[in-house]
């Protein structure tokens, strides 16, 4: 199946837009997305397979007198399949109440200049690059130590197209790429095995450190053979940007959503200006940001990415905003309507959401634990509740931390707190800054944290 | 179809020289709904169609999927296909190689009582706003009610160069309720999930009253809860508990490509891997719940498989490629979500087979532990360490029932805990859920009472 031109697209979705209006939308929004996508995968210590999907589809979002209805579908080389959509999305308003607080879809609006989203050296890429990425990443595994053993990875790349129009005006096209590699070991020593440790590295452009992952993912597999048990106290943690994403994504994320926030589903709700973590703490929720992941032109709606100031040295400053969400409180969009391809309805989500790094080396940051954890990985952070920030997790790996040294790595071990306490007692930021996934981020310090061993 | 299909794997085979190929067109409905408050968030309609290939190549894997079944478009993906897998077999010290299996020709139709994809999206609006208005309406003191509601209808056409040609009809019916509670700045959360491979009819007996009910009711009985004393306890867990620890704990040990990649179970078969209480299936064959099928991905008839007994494991859940590298038969447990990705190893419906306690004597002998009822989340690694969040828990003091515990955890080594459980009760249910590896799996999971020794309970504060 051959990829989609840009015109293509923008044609598609226009004459869409056109359709539905005759056919009695009060205003209407296609959106065409279209995902190619190369992976070579890893199981077991060897390249076992190969993968490549080719995804694209319309969704189309309209409303009749402010009830708004949704249909998709990926069959577009079918006319008839296109109209049925239509008339999918129209029959589903027909069955809603009408929503008062809809005012309308966006008007167009300029979008700022974004740098370094597409590279065609990716775009050009030949599955036989992604063997050799994928390659590299096993014999750095390898050659770390014997005892590793590599038991699952991918070396992929994909070319991302999306286009949107609507009936006031917009019509919008944007490309871009992605590539990325990860690794996950683990490491055995006659009865002894490892939890799970996993690397990875994605980019926009052709720049990714395969020897790094595998080397990282192998040599932390390897040091966490050993491990000591530790004693119930309450200790000084360093949460590294995984754990930190686990949080996040489960407490803070939700929180600072609007659409949560007006459903009194936040607990940051009313406290706009108000300190709500340490003074040292400065998010922003920046889609425009130089490399990111999630950096674009236009958002799930074709309303501009930009940079959001959420928490400024501690005092909350804003809420992530859809179009829906802004209209209701009279505000504008922030450019925060996320979707995963054509499937789904646009739903708020963080663009890059970037914890600004601090000035402390990891090393300075470690020098500073007397006596505590560094902690790498949590595991069920998803059973936190979102709305009062209480977690009970277990840290794994993780290691101990004695007198500014890293010491042994630890089993068992659980971590109990509360996310919106955990903000307020972050007292270093090292400058270590990296991207996972939405989340863009340092290594930071926690006071305090109850840690339970036996 | 047949002979389109025929032709795409004829070519894979006789032109581009793979060993064995399949390939799996697929058709595919959903009706989705969000309700926030009663308030239609998402109403959405949406239909699929699409093909993946997959084909062995000097015993490396090469997968393709697109979203057409045009037969000029799955032509053209045949070569390149193969030629990826191909160019991956060049450095591979261990080609992969299947377990025989017998072809099938089969056509499985499903034939509900209540066709969900004959229900206008109105009736269904207006159930799930039924249950909307029965969680609101119990206590003034929720605040909020998510629902989210699918249903997935369609069907699958699978041929494979070994001879099989399998039609299958697709129908899933699954609901969420979330429901929130706040009173002077704390806030609690529950969650219900109900879900159905027989029809529309799982709403006739999951009555909107019976589900607000429920979730409704715990919600507002957190409000008023401790947190638990971190440190290690007896418990007595419930069904909806032991469920997701026999999934998250012990069910993803025994898929034998996780075992195979380092997982505690991979050397273990006959050997004693919990106390004598223990015995548990994955069972693809149970009527109409979430994990249940006639064949999988592979063509392979769903069955149900027995893997731990007595204590002692018996068997893990297989794929052909598994299977045969454990020389054993396939245990019917590839599974794909959709047409976009490869089968892998995936769970059914997985639990804990009953025996003989009331929920009285499990409970008799406790002097102070705690009854963890329902979980909010679970996750496990291949160490076997595994953690679940509880979601509903009560004290159990002197051998009675006490007050409610908000927000509590446990976690441990499966293994060591499994050696722990020294009663089992005589109840049973099933619930269903969603299982994430990379790619979604409808599932159940579930079991009796039990009681266990002492487990690490973690809390917060």
């Amino acid at each position: 199946m051959e990829a989609l031109e840009k015109e293509e697209m923008l044609n598609l979705a226009e004459e869409a837009v056109k359709a539905a209006l005759k056919k009695g939308a009060t205003e209407a929004e296609a959106y065409i997305y279209e995902g190619q996508t190369t992976e070579i995968g890893i199981e077991r210590g060897q390249i076992t397979n190969t993968n490549r999907l080719i995804d694209s589809g319309l969704g189309v979002r309209l409303s009749v007198n402010k009830s708004i209805g949704f249909s998709y579908t990926n069959m577009l080389e079918s006319k008839e399949a296109i109209e049925k959509t239509i008339t999918g999305a129209l029959n589903a308003s027909k069955a809603i109440a009408p929503d008062q607080d809809w005012t309308s879809l966006p008007e167009p609006k300029p979008y700022a200049a974004v740098k370094e989203i597409f590279d065609p050296q990716i775009s050009e890429l030949h599955p036989e690059d992604l063997v050799k990425i994928a390659s590299l990443m096993l014999e750095a595994a390898a050659n770390t130590d014997k005892r590793v053993f590599p038991i699952e990875g991918s070396a992929g790349a994909a070319v991302i197209s999306t286009a949107l129009a609507n009936s006031n005006g917009v019509s919008s096209f944007q490309k871009g790429t992605i590539i990325e590699c990860s690794l996950a070991t683990i490491a055995k020593d006659g009865n002894a095995v490892t939890p799970v440790c996993f690397e990875f590295n994605a980019e926009r452009s052709y720049a990714i450190k395969p020897e790094w992952v595998g080397q990282e993912s192998a040599r932390r597999a390897i040091s966490t053979l050993k491990t000591k048990r530790i004693k119930t106290k309450n200790a000084k943690l360093i949460l590294t940007q995984f754990a930190l994403q686990s949080l996040v994504e489960f407490t803070l994320k939700p929180a600072v959503k609007a659409d949560n926030v007006q459903r009194n589903q936040s607990a940051f709700k009313g406290k706009i200006g108000e300190q709500v973590a340490s003074d040292r703490i400065t998010i922003y929720d920046d889609g425009l940001l130089l490399g990111g992941l999630r950096t674009w032109p236009f958002d799930g709606e074709g309303i501009p990415h930009q940079k959001t100031k959420i928490i400024e040295k501690g005092v909350l400053k804003n809420f992530l905003h859809d179009h829906y969400t802004a209209k209701k409180e009279g505000q504008e969009s922030t450019g925060n309507a996320s979707r995963v391809g054509y499937l789904s309805t646009p739903q708020i989500e963080p663009t890059n959401l970037h914890l600004m790094p601090g000035n402390q080396t990891p090393d300075q940051i470690i020098d500073e634990v007397t006596d505590g954890l560094i902690v790498f990985h949590l595991q069920g952070a998803h059973s936190s509740n979102p709305l009062s920030g209480d977690f009970s997790v277990v840290a794994t790996p993780a290691w101990q931390i004695k007198k500014g040294e890293i010491a042994n790595a630890t089993r068992g071990v659980m971590l109990a707190g509360n996310i919106f306490e955990v903000l307020k007692s972050i007292t270093g930021i090292a400058n270590n800054e990296r991207k996972l996934g939405y989340l863009v981020a340092p290594w930071v310090i926690v006071e305090n944290l109850k840690v339970i061993g036996k | 179809m047949k002979e389109v299909l025929s032709k795409v794997i004829d070519k894979a085979i006789h032109e581009f020289g793979a060993e064995y190929a399949e390939i799996r067109a697929q058709r595919l409905s959903k009706s989705v709904l969000l309700l926030k408050e009663g308030r239609v968030d998402t109403a959405k309609k949406g239909t699929e169609s699409g093909a993946a290939l997959r084909v062995l190549v000097n015993g490396a894997w090469g997968f393709s999927s697109v979203g057409s079944l045009r037969i000029e478009t799955l032509n053209n993906i045949v070569s390149e296909t193969c030629k990826m897998a191909k160019m991956a077999s060049l450095s591979l010290k261990k080609p992969i190689k299947l377990a025989e299996t017998k072809p099938v020709e089969d056509h499985i139709r499903i034939k509900p009582e209540k066709d969900p994809s004959e229900i206008s999206l109105e009736a269904k609006i207006k159930t799930m706003g039924s249950i909307n208005k029965a969680v609101l309406s119990c206590d003034k003191r929720i605040k909020g009610c998510t629902i989210d509601y699918l249903d997935l209808t369609g069907n699958d056409h699978f041929l494979n160069s070994d001879g099989s040609f399998i039609q299958q009809d697709k129908l899933y019916v699954w609901s969420r309720i979330t429901v929130a509670a706040s009173q002077g700045g704390i806030f609690t959360f529950s969650r219900e999930e109900i879900g159905s491979t027989n029809g529309y009819e799982l709403f006739d007996k999951n009555t909107p009253e019976i589900v607000a009910d429920r979730v409704a009711k715990r919600a507002i009985e957190q409000l008023a809860a401790k947190p638990p004393k971190g440190g290690a306890y007896p418990v007595v867990l419930g069904p909806n508990v032991v469920g997701v620890f026999v999934h998250e704990a012990f069910g993803h040990l025994a898929e034998a490509d996780l075992a195979l990649s380092g997982g505690v179970l991979a050397n273990s078969i006959g050997e004693k891997v919990a106390s004598d209480n223990v015995t548990f299936y994955d069972d693809g064959t149970a009527e109409g719940a979430f994990g249940s099928f006639k064949y999988d991905d592979e063509g392979v008839p769903a069955q149900k498989t027995l893997l731990v007994k007595d204590g002692a494991l018996v068997g893990l859940l297989h794929n052909r490629e598994t299977a045969q590298e454990f020389d054993v038969k396939p245990t019917g447990n590839a599974r794909a979500e959709d047409f976009r990705v490869a089968p892998i190893i995936r769970m059914r419906n997985t639990f804990m087979a009953p025996k003989d306690y009331s929920f009285g004597e499990l409970l008799e002998d406790i002097n102070y532990g705690y009854y963890l009822k329902s979980f909010r989340g679970g996750q496990a690694n291949l160490d076997g360490t595994f953690q679940v969040g509880i979601q509903e828990a009560y004290e159990i003091v002197k051998g009675e029932l006490g007050g409610p515990v908000r927000n509590a955890s446990i976690s441990g080594n499966a293994l060591k805990t499994l050696f722990k459980v020294d009663a089992v009760g005589k109840d049973f249910e099933l619930w269903p859920g969603r299982c994430g590896k990379g790619q979604v799996a409808f599932v159940c999971d579930g079991g009796p009472h039990i009681r266990v020794q002492e487990v690490l309970v973690g809390g917060s504060a």
